[in-house]
């Protein structure tokens, strides 16, 4: 009897608890969150502070500069200039953060700008508007009135750097084939600009045709192949002093599709002997070669992983042009594309995570991207003829050189993300083609 | 002697007699079919053989795999892996020199300010109700680039944080109490990415089928308490420490059941799904993932109390927990997660508040898996 007491107490209190079970929570509320936006992220840059006289119109200049790098990612949305509420007078006034957030600008970058004696100081500062707080601390640059857009762009990557949390690549430049006249008689030389296609300069003349130029590591040298001598030779220019020799000299022998290793003093390139193309390596200092391909097919366009312990290059020994991965040193190489057409101008990531590359699939040209083991792949354009990408510094965004159809057609460099959004064109005074993008200066 | 056993024993005696006498063991053996043989050697044997391993023929040979067309290529500057002929000299240029400015530019001095004064704390300022400007509308970034630009469409709506009605002032109606104000409405954004190489989907592939009704949810059975039965009247012969021992048990099981706030546990019926979901969709809807980044990569907790009018503590947002990413990707993820919260959350987040105490503190968990670039 005492048990069945017992037990019915303690299905009365377990009754009892049932309701407060289901009354209660356990802990705080808990919400997943799997879907976002993808859009630009509003921001607000207003005409930099001038403090000295002559420096109102660097001052506008350069925020200009600023949020044309910043917008032109496509991660960013200027808020226009007419919509701000507040106006910045002076560059160490506090910041109205209400007005701001009145107008959904999400950061906020203010600055000034200075000129005496042939020298211009710009300073800055980040704000995020909706936590009220400065991100990371103010910083200056200083240099001379003519290198005003560089000051701009190391702004800029900053900026970025600041609410991406990545590295920006805006204060870069990237050196092409400047490209003019018919296609059946077009003049190649080498030029370099600012990533933007602003400072256009160039390096070589016309009279000789030039492909493919490549940036050294530090920037410091380009690599190119040149029919100075009649037949396809390696050439490295020293950028400062626009001085160029012949790096691989062996007669009536063709090299070509030259490429630095990540340490900088090596070079891969292609090495046609009679009917066969292998992949060599050439030591500049001493002047040594190794060959590191020795297939009866045709293997060219190598490309190092940023730790230079790998290459990736293009084959045609399955029949096809398909990419392959081989070890710095050479030795057998693994096949990573598999898909339908043909693979070329493997380029590896500087993050090291992806390789880019130009596909050709039922007559149409792709710029796509592929983890290094080959999965994943996305192409991220379609057109008549792209070719030959190229990463900017941070591994975000890719850059190609696009013909468009017809005699008349023209090679112009287009930029695209690699989600494969905000594709756009670089602007140059001529056609351009092979661009190669140089480090973060 | 049972009947059985002469009824089997008849059986097998007229078996017997029918394997003796029915024909059973006799009978004329088969015909042994005879037939001449010859001894060949192996070599004759080969050469019999040699004709039957040929392969089958056919009437057609099947056809053979064709090679994938080669299409008009345009003439490319890549680098050519066949002999080249020597490229005719190029004209000299007359007009145009070989210009070879100076390479080296000018390099600006970076240096990080060193006595950058500290900007005063900004007067606390109200926060604004509604935005008092309008912003004009700006193009929304195309996913596709045309070859021609295209003339910018007429603006239906500035964008503005909020969506709101246009109120116009009318001739012929009465005076509206309501201010003038232009239409405004949120910018609009894409989940998904369709790169310039994808041919967006024309068709739906599959037909939307009716959503199920949602289940009810169950009742609470809140009366249970209420009501509990009446113990029944202990024995006298009863053990009186097992008693005190029982209803000290069930004393402490009914404090803790009618005070749930000494476990943590909030009080009050729980938030309905769809209070869940109106709160999960007013953040996510400002939830920006730059699916490109490393940061898409990390998934972010964050929590963060709220006051009874649904407006987020500011200070008290904090990142819980993070998973995947470097620590660089590790803060962008929680910065934009905390955007997200204080950007939606306007005058507050429409919750319930009888249900406060089952909101006052949130975690929510940002996880980008499935917008993440593949």
């Amino acid at each position: 009897m005492k048990q069945v007491f017992a037990a019915l107490l303690s299905g009365l209190a377990f009754a009892l608890m049932v309701p407060g079970v289901a009354l209660a929570q356990d802990g705080p509320l808990r919400i997943e969150i799997t879907e976002g936006v993808i859009e630009p992220l509003p921001y607000a840059v207003p005409d930099f502070v001038a403090e000295s006289a002559g420096a109102q119109q660097l001052a506008q200049q350069i925020a200009r500069v600023v949020a044309d790098d910043l917008t032109g990612t496509g991660l960013f949305r200027e808020v226009p200039r007419e919509a701000h509420i507040s106006q910045i007078t002076s560059f160490g006034s506090p910041v109205q953060f209400a007005d701001w957030k009145a107008i959904n600008a999400q950061a906020l970058v203010t600055g000034a700008v200075s000129e005496e004696g042939g020298r211009v100081v710009v300073k800055f500062r980040v704000w995020d508007v909706f936590a009220g707080t400065e991100l990371g601390q103010g910083m200056q640059f200083a240099g001379t009135p003519e290198g005003w857009r560089r000051m701009a762009h190391k702004v800029a990557d900053q900026v970025y750097s600041r609410i991406t949390g990545e590295s920006g690549y805006f204060d870069s430049r990237v050196v092409f084939v400047s490209e003019s006249g018919p296609k059946d008689q077009r003049a190649k030389r080498l030029a370099v600009m600012d990533y933007d296609g602003a400072n256009v300069q160039y390096l070589t003349g016309s009279n000789a045709l030039v492909l493919a130029p490549r940036f050294s590591e530090d920037g410091q040298r380009v690599l190119y192949t040149s029919y100075e001598t009649g037949m396809p030779r390696v050439h490295v220019l020293e950028v400062g002093t626009v001085q160029s020799r012949i790096l691989q000299g062996q007669d009536g022998v063709m090299s070509f599709a030259p490429r630095f290793a990540p340490n900088g003093q090596t070079v891969v390139y292609s090495l046609t002997q009679g009917s066969n193309t292998d992949i060599w390596a050439m030591d500049i200092a001493s002047g040594g070669t190794r060959q590191l391909t020795s297939a009866p097919s045709i293997e060219t366009a190598p490309s190092y992983s940023p730790d230079g312990s790998q290459i990736v290059f293009e084959s045609d020994r399955s029949g096809t042009q398909q990419l392959y991965v081989m070890s710095a040193s050479g030795g057998e190489a693994r096949r990573i594309s598999f898909g339908q057409g043909r693979y070329s101008t493997p380029v590896w990531s500087p993050r090291g995570d992806m390789i880019a590359f130009t596909k050709q699939n039922a007559g149409r040209f792709h710029i796509g991207v592929m983890r290094t083991d080959g999965s994943e792949e996305r192409l991220l354009t379609a057109s008549f003829l792209d070719e030959g990408p190229t990463w900017a510094p941070n591994g975000r965004v890719i850059m190609f050189a696009r013909e468009t159809q017809g005699a008349q057609g023209s090679s112009s460099l287009y930029t695209v993300d690699i989600s494969g959004r905000n594709l756009k064109r670089v602007r140059t005074p001529e056609g351009a083609s092979d661009p190669s993008w140089g480090p973060l200066q | 002697m049972h009947t059985g056993h002469y009824i089997s024993g008849a059986a097998h005696g007229l078996l017997i007699l029918w394997a003796l006498f029915g024909g059973m063991f006799r009978g004329d053996p088969p015909e042994m079919e005879v037939a001449d043989v010859s001894v060949i050697s192996e070599a004759q044997f080969a050469a019999m053989m040699q004709p039957q391993l040929a392969p089958p023929t056919v009437d057609e040979p099947a056809a053979l795999p064709q090679p994938e067309p080669e299409t008009a290529l345009p003439d490319t500057p890549v680098e050519d892996t066949q002999p080249v002929t020597q490229p005719e000299p190029a004209e000299p240029e007359v007009v145009e020199p070989d210009p070879v400015p100076e390479p080296v530019l000018p390099e600006p001095e970076p240096q990080v300010a060193d006595d950058l004064p500290q900007p005063p704390t900004p007067e606390a300022v109200p926060d604004v109700q509604a935005p008092d400007v309008a912003l004009r509308p700006t193009p929304r970034p195309a996913p596709r680039v045309a070859p021609e630009a295209v003339p910018e469409p007429a603006p239906e709506a500035d964008v503005a944080p909020e969506v709101q009605d246009t109120v116009e002032q009318s001739d012929t109606a009465e005076p509206s109490e309501a201010e003038e104000q232009q239409a405004t409405a949120p910018e609009a954004a894409t989940t998904e990415i369709v790169t310039e190489a994808e041919e967006p989907a024309r068709a739906p592939t599959a037909s939307v089928r009716p959503q199920v009704r949602p289940n009810r949810p169950p009742q609470t059975q809140t009366q249970t308490a209420a009501a509990p039965a009446a113990p029944p009247e202990p024995e006298p012969e009863a053990d009186a420490a097992a008693a005190d021992a029982t209803a000290a048990a069930i004393a402490g099981a009914l404090e803790e059941a009618l005070s749930g706030a000494t476990t943590g546990s909030a009080e009050g019926p729980p938030l309905t799904q769809g209070e869940r979901d109106g709160f999960r969709i007013a953040v996510q809807d400002c939830w920006v993932v730059d699916v490109g980044s490393q940061a898409a990569n990390v998934t972010v907790t964050v929590g963060f109390d709220m006051d009874r009018d649904g407006r987020v503590v500011g200070s008290s947002l904090r990142m819980l927990a993070a998973e995947g990413g470097s620590g660089t990707a590790v803060e962008t993820a929680f910065q934009a997660a905390r955007r997200a919260i204080l950007r939606c959350q306007g005058d507050g987040y429409s919750l319930p508040v009888e249900k406060y105490d089952q909101w006052r503190n949130v975690e929510m968990t940002f996880n980008p898996e499935s917008m993440r670039v593949r």
